[in-house]
């Protein structure tokens, strides 16, 4: 029997799931008590290169409220050509091109290595993909050609049948048409008035031309295509697009002394949404917004013209300070709600030294499955690298973008369905489930003894096929009572951390920050306090499992993290990273919560390391990973090394090297990780050094160094709490009676 | 943890030692009692001792990966391409698609081809830019279309500021010298001749500012 680590790993590799506990408790009452919720991660289009879509449609179990689709678990009679729905044990016939299975010709989907499997089921004509540029023209003069020439080579990496469109904006908004012939003509829009959805179609004549084939049925989107003069195939308007966007100028409106330009990022949004709802409902389209600062008029408008009024910050967020923050968050709620419901997904790149309104906007991307890229400026090689990362191909030269997502998730004897609208999907996006357990308590344990889940997910692949992908799962139930050791064992503690991370991230976005990490110190304690081996108020004699034994320091790292400790960073910054935080796969996650340290000496060859200062060494060179940052630290002597230029001569060849070797290693994440991270090389007594300091777990401070008396690594100079304190406090905690 | 097929460097966390729950190791006593608290830095010295010298029998490997194009072998010396071998294969292209192609969309592509052959003879092209061209041209010629369009995109990711003006020309033409019909595409794969055959003369459009 595999480990459990094999166990999980295989089952992450084969269906993208992750589960908190592989054995589930049998009742309610048992879940609570094990205070981490059943609850997985879940990778819905996990990149599987191995397995080949099958070109049929999924057999669907003929029960009106459950319309499970076939899969392993379920029993077959393959005499009578019968299968047994293991969700609500209907018994179904086999369709008649199912005539010739039998034990030993079975269908894939039947088969236990495919509980993940994907169908294509293509209906009528493909649909193309379609892409709106949305672009801020208030932008600095460098700035604005770096965009204009990503956007530009953007159009080479698009498929030739996309549409694509383009909305500029500054203070009005202006929809180009995209003909092929004659002089560019544009709808302007004032950037103060918000304007319905049928306001919007009409103005730019999409509902005088109502698209309507011969027999008074809508056109298909191929048809309407040449209808809309907003948005044309790549093929046919490329060249023109290109002088279109070379020539975009900056906003003209002068911006006077003390004040910010003017801009109607809010308006424009609506346009564009409106835009597709009237002419692509129910198509994978993307909404790309690129903004090179806050929306400064109109409907959503996060902060005004006035310099001297800055944008708002955490301290007037909790004083109650911030006037435009519920009215504009509303506003881009509404309309990501619209983009939603049509499938349409929108993204945000926003390059600016000073906030940008990320806090307000993030919703667009949040609830439609869209990017957020943030960076300085337009003019670096973070955004031109992220930007073409965007329209990344995968081992078929696809894009690894899907749209039109919609997962509804099936378990044993729920009826009715539950269904998310995911949108937009990249092969990592990774959603966080959380299930209720419902038996009532001493209930027996239900037939079978094992409990299934199926995720079924639909969308609509890159190359505009329609696919659905099937992901069926089993695990054993357990009695609490009696078996409750399986349980602990079947314990996964990196999933966890990070599903209970991301329901602290959850909480902490509509509660207080200390009312969020007091939570999670309550649910560490309860989970030691269940699970710890130890004697009544004696701390010492605390042990824990080797399956839970990590998870104490994952929440250590996770309360200091920049998802809840939030007045380090703008709310913008903030909403940066608790977007990506929450919808990446476990790895990431965990890279994000416990950054990655590997060290680089002329001991040996580079090898992880404790985050902890005492990894920190005067002849080691760093590199940690936080996911959005990748930080080269060079300790004391290697940089007076280093600035001495040993590594020019010949006979330190070595020496040069060892320099070389962790950027050699960086270059491959940089390359390869959306968002690109930020690359920051530095050295002992840098100014940069701070993001390598503030992770590290301070375990010499300059309060602790004369009491301990240790002389490796580095002090901190910092008032945080260290792991060896917090582990001390929790474990006093647990054994305490009265607690 | 290994994942699938991709290579997945620096993913492992040091394991912090068993004692309890992944606490630090504990803290060393110190072994002479008698001996002063460690100040909190030792001052750099003036000049600090050399890094340990290494072997020095093989040249060291080259730095890092060199990020370019893997080039189509050519036996052409390290000069520089001719400008007048790439456009001449470039018009032949585009004089074979005059027949099928719309005219504004021929003459929108010439006028590109101008601006690469006005860029390039200036000087304002890079020697990879004008290497790549090269090759381009070679795949067109070879009717190696995915190629050359490939070719052509790696161009506007790494060069976008040289070649934005002009490459979207250089896109048309490809997508549509391929769909021509094979008779059509005969005088373009034809060896170049630059001294011989006439380049072709575009009328210009109306004057554009």
């Amino acid at each position: 029997m595999a480990t459990y680590q094999e166990f999980i790993q295989q089952n992450e590799d084969r269906d993208g799931v992750r589960f908190s506990w592989n054995f589930w408790p049998s009742s309610r009452l048992e879940a609570t008590r094990l205070v981490v919720p059943v609850s997985c991660l879940f990778t819905p289009l996990k990149e599987r290169p191995d397995l080949p879509p099958v070109q049929y449609e999924p057999v669907l179990c003929s029960r009106a409220n459950c319309k499970a689709v076939l899969n392993p678990l379920c029993q077959v009679d393959f005499r009578a050509k019968i299968w047994a729905c293991n969700f609500c044990f209907q018994r179904n016939p086999f369709p008649p091109s199912y005539a010739g299975i039998s034990e030993v010709n079975q269908p894939a989907e039947l088969m236990p290595q495919f509980s993940t499997i994907e169908y294509i089921v293509q209906h009528g004509p493909p649909t193309p993909l379609i892409f709106l540029y949305v672009v801020d023209t208030c932008l600095e003069e460098e700035d604005l050609q770096a965009l204009k020439e990503s956007l530009q080579m953007s159009l080479s990496l698009l498929p030739p049948n996309a549409l694509v469109g383009l909305i500029t904006f500054g203070r009005m908004v202006q929809v180009h048409e995209l003909s092929c012939e004659g002089i560019a003509k544009s709808y302007v829009f004032r950037g103060t008035k918000d304007l319905s959805s049928k306001q919007i179609q009409e103005m730019l004549g999409l509902t005088n031309s109502a698209p309507l084939g011969q027999q008074g049925r809508p056109l298909v989107p191929q048809d309407a295509a040449a209808f809309c003069r907003f948005l044309q195939p790549v093929h046919r308007v490329d060249m023109n697009l290109t002088d279109l966007l070379g020539e975009l100028q900056r906003d003209p409106w002068p911006v006077p002394q003390g004040k910010r330009p003017l801009r109607s990022t809010g308006v424009a949004l609506s346009v564009a949404v409106g835009l597709l709802e009237g002419s692509f409902p129910n198509t994978g389209a993307r909404v790309m917004l690129f903004i090179g600062g806050p929306p400064t008029q109109g409907p959503g408008m996060v902060v005004g013209d006035e310099l001297k009024t800055p944008i708002r910050s955490w301290h007037d967020i909790q004083k109650d300070n911030a006037r435009h923050l519920k009215k504009a968050t509303k506003y881009y709620e509404a309309l990501a709600n619209r983009s939603a419901v049509n499938g349409h997904s929108i993204d945000i790149y926003a390059c600016a030294l000073d906030q940008s309104g990320l806090l307000e906007m993030k919703c667009l991307s949040t609830l439609t499955g869209g990017h957020i890229v943030m960076g300085d400026s337009f003019n670096t090689s973070l955004f031109k690298q992220t930007f073409q990362r965007v329209f990344s191909k995968d081992y078929n030269g696809d894009f690894r973008m899907a749209f039109g997502g919609v997962l509804e998730v099936k378990e044993m004897g729920v009826g009715g369905t539950n269904q998310w609208k995911v949108c937009s999907l990249t092969p990592s996006t990774t959603l966080g489930i959380y299930f209720e357990v419902v038996n009532q308590h001493n209930a027996p344990i239900p037939q079978g003894g094992r409990g299934a889940v199926q995720f079924v997910t639909q969308y609509q692949h890159s190359n505009t096929q329609r696919r659905i992908r099937v992901t069926t799962i089993a695990r054993n139930w357990a009695d609490a009572q009696t078996q409750i050791q399986h349980i602990e064992s079947s314990f996964d503690q990196e999933a966890a951390a990070v599903l209970m991370a991301r329901l602290g991230v959850f909480r902490a976005e509509s509660e207080e920050g200390p009312d969020v990490l007091r939570w999670l110190d309550r649910q560490l304690i309860r989970l030691c306090q269940k699970f710890g081996q130890f004697n009544k108020d004696d701390p010492a004699s605390f042990r824990l499992s080797e399956s839970l034994s990590l998870y104490p320091q994952f929440m250590f790292h996770l309360r200091r993290s920049p998802f809840l400790q939030v007045f380090n960073n703008s709310p913008d910054e903030s909403s940066y990273y608790r977007h990506h935080f929450v919808r990446q796969d476990l790895t990431q996650s965990l890279i994000m919560i416990q950054p990655i340290l590997y060290s680089y000496s002329f001991h040996g060859p580079p090898e992880p390391v404790l985050l902890d200062s005492s990894s920190i060494l005067p002849d080691r060179i760093l590199l940690m990973d936080t996911f959005f940052q990748l930080v080269i630290y060079h300790g004391e002597t290697i940089s007076q090394w280093r600035k001495a230029g040993y590594q020019k001569m010949a006979e330190y060849e070595n020496f040069k090297q060892l320099l070389q070797a962790p950027l050699d290693d960086a270059q491959e994440l940089l390359h390869a990780r959306f968002p690109m991270p930020r690359y920051i090389d530095t050295e002992h007594g840098g100014s940069q050094a701070r993001f390598l300091l503030s992770k590290v777990n301070p375990s010499q401070t300059h309060n602790s160094l004369y009491t301990w008396g240790q002389e490796t690594g580095s002090p901190i100079l910092t008032d945080d709490v260290s792991l060896q304190v917090f582990m001390d406090h929790l474990k006093k905690l647990a054994v305490s009676s009265s607690t | 943890m290994a994942r699938g097929p991709q290579r997945n460097l620096l993913n492992k966390r040091a394991v912090p030692p068993a004692s309890g729950a992944g606490a630090p190791p504990p803290m060393p006593l110190p072994s002479n009692p008698l001996a002063p608290p460690p100040c909190g830095v030792t001052p750099p010295t003036p000049h600090p001792g050399p890094p340990p010298p290494g072997y020095m029998t093989t040249p060291p490997p080259p730095l890092g990966p060199i990020r370019s194009q893997v080039e189509a072998n050519s036996s052409q010396s390290e000069s520089e391409p001719a400008v007048e071998g790439v456009v001449l294969v470039l018009s032949r292209a585009l004089a074979a698609c005059r027949q099928t192609v719309k005219d504004q969309v021929c003459n929108d592509v010439a006028k590109r081809l101008h601006l690469l052959e006005d860029s390039w003879k200036s000087g304002k092209l890079s020697l990879p830019v004008q290497r790549r061209m090269d090759t381009l041209v070679q795949e067109l010629q070879a009717g190696h279309w995915d190629s050359a369009d490939e070719i052509h995109r790696s161009l506007m990711v790494d060069h976008v500021t040289e070649v934005s003006q002009w490459m979207v020309g250089v896109k048309r033409l490809i997508a549509e010298t391929r769909k021509l019909s094979p008779e059509l595409l005969e005088p373009l794969q034809k060896p170049a001749e630059p001294a011989l055959d006439p380049v072709e003369s575009v009328q210009d459009p109306v004057s554009q500012s």
